[in-house]
């Protein structure tokens, strides 16, 4: 096949596509076996067959063929599925999927042929002779006494042959060698495609002997045709043909008569038609490579630097023409990239449709009976976000399985029902994306959470003391804090929640727990929007300049009329009866004391202040995440340049109110 | 050549197909994703072929194949098909299919049998 390469991809995403709805319908197959299901499963490992065979890859291909069997066998329920069974195709799926990898690393399978898993199925496809049908890549075999080699037209076949017929007789002898498909299939095309052209009025063997599958290949008859030799021959075409001869069929009784035009000139029309409709084509969907998106959305980003640019040049001459007209390409601007974060956008179930297999992997190898529970898989996120919270979300439903959800012994015992519920929803609030993953397992156990972090030494005895369940339970995700005894063979690994916890600020999301004893666990993700474009208000802190994402900003205030009062080491600002912390930013802008405007910012549900000479405007900007050359950077989300050329950090309130 | 309808679930064999009959000079008509779409797409473009996939969601080739030979009885539309579909194929067949083809496709193979049964 030609340009293999430039259908990778394609074959890439699609059998990904295929692979996942494998999987997912395999779980359901387990529990409850419906006829949709089972029709699903067999088109994606058909499908899936295809385009491996169509690239080459032998041994998915095969793999493919095999599951197709034993689809193929429950369908007509000549086998059920039972678990042992889900196992034996999952543990295909997994192949596929590692192929699949291979496939876009090196551009082949390069795995052994998995000779073991085809021997499974069809051990499992076994259980009665599956389907009746003969393979079109085989040649079959038919005992030579059914050959008719040359013979000439039998005279009961004669009979078939109708008064009234008009046009030359030909006499069409054809041997068909089912090289590639079965020779029965092609003999009906044959027959059917000279019956355009024609009336055959006679044929041997016979019509039915024809469609018979043991029909071998030869083919002698008679057809009444106006079309001439080279337009039968053309109609009968060369696939899986070894030869044809025609010639004109003398047949002393029948006088010659008028040709009739029963099909052409209908037809003509049909295809002039056909062709007024052409400019018609329409193709409603596209797939287009990331690459060519994130260079786009570098383009738009650029446009709004440039906007501010022009946007600064003419507020010097205060020109009213010019500021509308900026004014309109701001709004396009806005509205491209409002367009261009929607078409970056894929829905969560992306990432959730792998969860049910992880659940189940789980919950099998740890002897528990667990169900997952997906709501909100609708609920679309940025696809770079996608592809930092793969990980942490697999780590906490892993975890959820592994240590939340206790064994079905325990959970009687406990007076839950044996089996254990994991919620994995996700929702839309305001314009942030919150997950929950949530299970009914034991929960955390406070108490030990408190002895290990003591013991580890990431509290002091002290501070232990003082801290409210919630600040315990959120010792978790303090770094090196494992509550797990000893490292499972499948979630841990010396992995613990701080990882989980980085990779979310990361993705510049929170994260929280809550816990209660014996009732189960909640991990709450909280994203933002994903916006590389932000609102920012453009301020000064003690005469250097700093931008503030507006939507974290609740309330400007006048330092003068709010009371400030010190508490412990730091200080609170009472405001209508709140008290809400007052950070100092000194260690990062430094101080004279002057700066006399309140500005009370909120991240989710927390509130703090910080103090602010000067406000400059509100502006659109693009805040470009510093490299790493410059460290970890708290308090700093990254740098913008509002137009005027200088670079100004965005403050980070997200880490600010953690830390 | 001839204006053709592709219709298959997967964009890989769509556009598979298409650069096989690009190469042949054919022209594509339009694509179409399941049997339903592709009823409505034979009805609005009216191609001189369809190439029909027989396993597909919704509505399968075969239900797709009987209802444009309704609307047309004389449409043409070849299938593809793959190893071990005999029995459908048959179907097909004794439904009005004008063709088939099978997967893998071999060019030389696709573009012989569409000729034949545009020539037909």
């Amino acid at each position: 096949m030609p340009d293999e390469n430039g259908y990778l991809k394609l074959f890439l995403v699609e059998s990904r596509e295929n692979h996942e709805n494998l999987v997912k319908n395999l779980l359901i197959l387990e529990r409850s076996e419906d006829r949709e299901t089972i029709d699903e499963i067999f088109r994606s490992a058909h499908t899936l067959k295809g385009m491996s065979a169509s690239m080459g890859f032998s041994g998915l291909e095969r793999l493919c063929h095999s599951m197709e069997d034993v689809f193929s066998s429950i369908r007509e329920g000549s086998i059920r599925p039972c678990g042992e069974m889900v196992d034996d195709l999952l543990g295909c799926t997994d192949y596929i999927e590692e192929a699949l990898a291979r496939i876009e690393k090196d551009g082949e399978e390069g795995l052994e042929e998995p000779v073991e898993f085809i021997d499974r199925l069809v051990r499992w496809g076994r259980n009665e002779n599956r389907r009746g049908e003969g393979s079109i890549g085989e040649v079959s075999d038919v005992p030579e006494s059914q050959a008719v080699a040359g013979s000439a037209i039998p005279a009961a076949e004669k009979k078939i042959q109708l008064s009234g017929d008009r046009g030359e007789k030909f006499r069409i002898r054809i041997r068909i060698d089912g090289n590639g498909s079965a020779k029965y299939l092609r003999g009906m095309i044959i027959l059917q495609n000279l019956e355009i052209l024609g009336r055959i009025i006679a044929c041997s063997p016979s019509r039915e002997m024809v469609e018979d599958e043991s029909f071998d290949g030869e083919l002698d008859m008679v057809l009444e045709s106006d079309s001439g030799a080279e337009a039968i021959r053309t109609a009968i075409g060369s696939l899986d043909i070894s030869s044809c001869h025609i010639s004109p069929f003398i047949d002393p009784e029948e006088p010659k008569s008028e040709p009739e035009m029963c099909e052409g000139p209908e037809r003509k029309a049909k295809a002039t038609e056909g062709r007024k409709d052409g400019k018609k084509r329409e193709f409603s969907h596209l797939r287009v490579d990331i690459k060519r998106l994130d260079q786009m959305m570098n383009l738009i980003e650029d446009l709004v630097l440039k906007e501010g640019r022009i946007r600064q040049i003419a507020g010097k001459y205060q020109v009213t023409e010019l500021d509308e007209a900026i004014g309109m390409i701001g709004r396009t601007i806005s509205d491209l990239h409002e367009l261009m974060m929607r078409i970056r956008m894929i829905p969560l179930d992306y990432i959730f449709n792998r969860f049910p297999r992880v659940v189940r992997d789980v919950a099998h190898h740890e002897g528990k009976d667990v169900e997952l529970i997906i709501t909100g898989g609708d609920v679309e996120l940025d696809r770079s976000v996608m592809d930092g919270l793969n990980d942490p979300l697999l780590h906490l439903i892993r975890n959820a399985v592994n240590h939340g959800i206790e064994s079905p012994d325990e959970r009687v015992s406990a007076g839950k029902k044996p089996r254990g519920t994991v919620r994995l929803s996700a929702g839309r609030e305001r314009d942030n994306v919150f997950i929950v993953v949530e299970d009914d397992g034991k929960g955390i156990d406070g108490e030990r959470v408190k002895q290990k972090a003591i013991e580890k030494g990431i509290i002091s005895e002290e501070e232990a003391s003082e801290l409210s369940r919630e600040e315990i339970v959120n010792l978790l995700f303090r770094p090196g804090f494992s509550t797990a005894e000893q490292i499972t063979d499948i979630s841990g690994r010396g992995v613990g929640l701080d990882v989980v916890k980085k990779a979310i600020e990361a993705l510049k999301g929170s994260i929280r727990v809550e816990s209660q004893n014996g009732k189960g666990t909640k991990f709450m993700l909280i994203l933002p929007p994903s916006m590389a474009i932000v609102e920012v208000l453009l301020v000064r802190i003690n005469g250097h300049r700093c931008a503030l994402p507006v939507h974290s900003v609740v309330e400007v205030a006048n330092m003068k009329n709010c009371m400030v009062r010190k508490v412990g080491r730091g200080e609170v600002v009472m405001m209508r009866d709140e008290v809400i912390p007052l950070f100092s930013l000194n260690d990062m802008f430094g101080s004279d004391g002057r700066d006399d405007i309140l500005f009370v910012l909120q991240n989710h549900d927390r509130r703090f202040c910080i103090r602010v000479g000067e406000v400059e405007g509100q502006q659109q900007v693009v805040v470009k995440p510093l490299n790493l050359i410059f460290g970890r950077n708290c308090g700093i989300s990254g740098v913008t340049i509002p137009g005027d050329g200088e670079v100004v950090p965005v403050l980070d309130v997200n880490h600010m109110i953690q830390s | 050549m001839g204006k053709i309808l592709i219709v298959d679930d997967t964009a890989f064999m769509r556009t598979l197909l298409k650069n096989i009959l690009f190469s042949g000079g054919h022209m594509i008509l339009g694509e179409a994703e399941n049997g339903e779409d592709a009823v409505s797409k034979y009805r609005e473009l009216k191609p001189d072929l369809v190439t029909m996939d027989v396993v597909m969601p919704k509505v399968n080739g075969i239900e797709a194949l009987k209802s444009i030979k309704a609307l047309d009885p004389a449409a043409k539309v070849v299938m593809c098909t793959a190893v071990g579909q005999e029995q459908m194929v048959k179907l097909a067949i004794k439904s009005g299919a004008r063709g088939y083809i099978v997967k893998p496709f071999q060019a030389a193979k696709v573009l012989e049998e569409i000729k034949a049964v545009l020539a037909t």
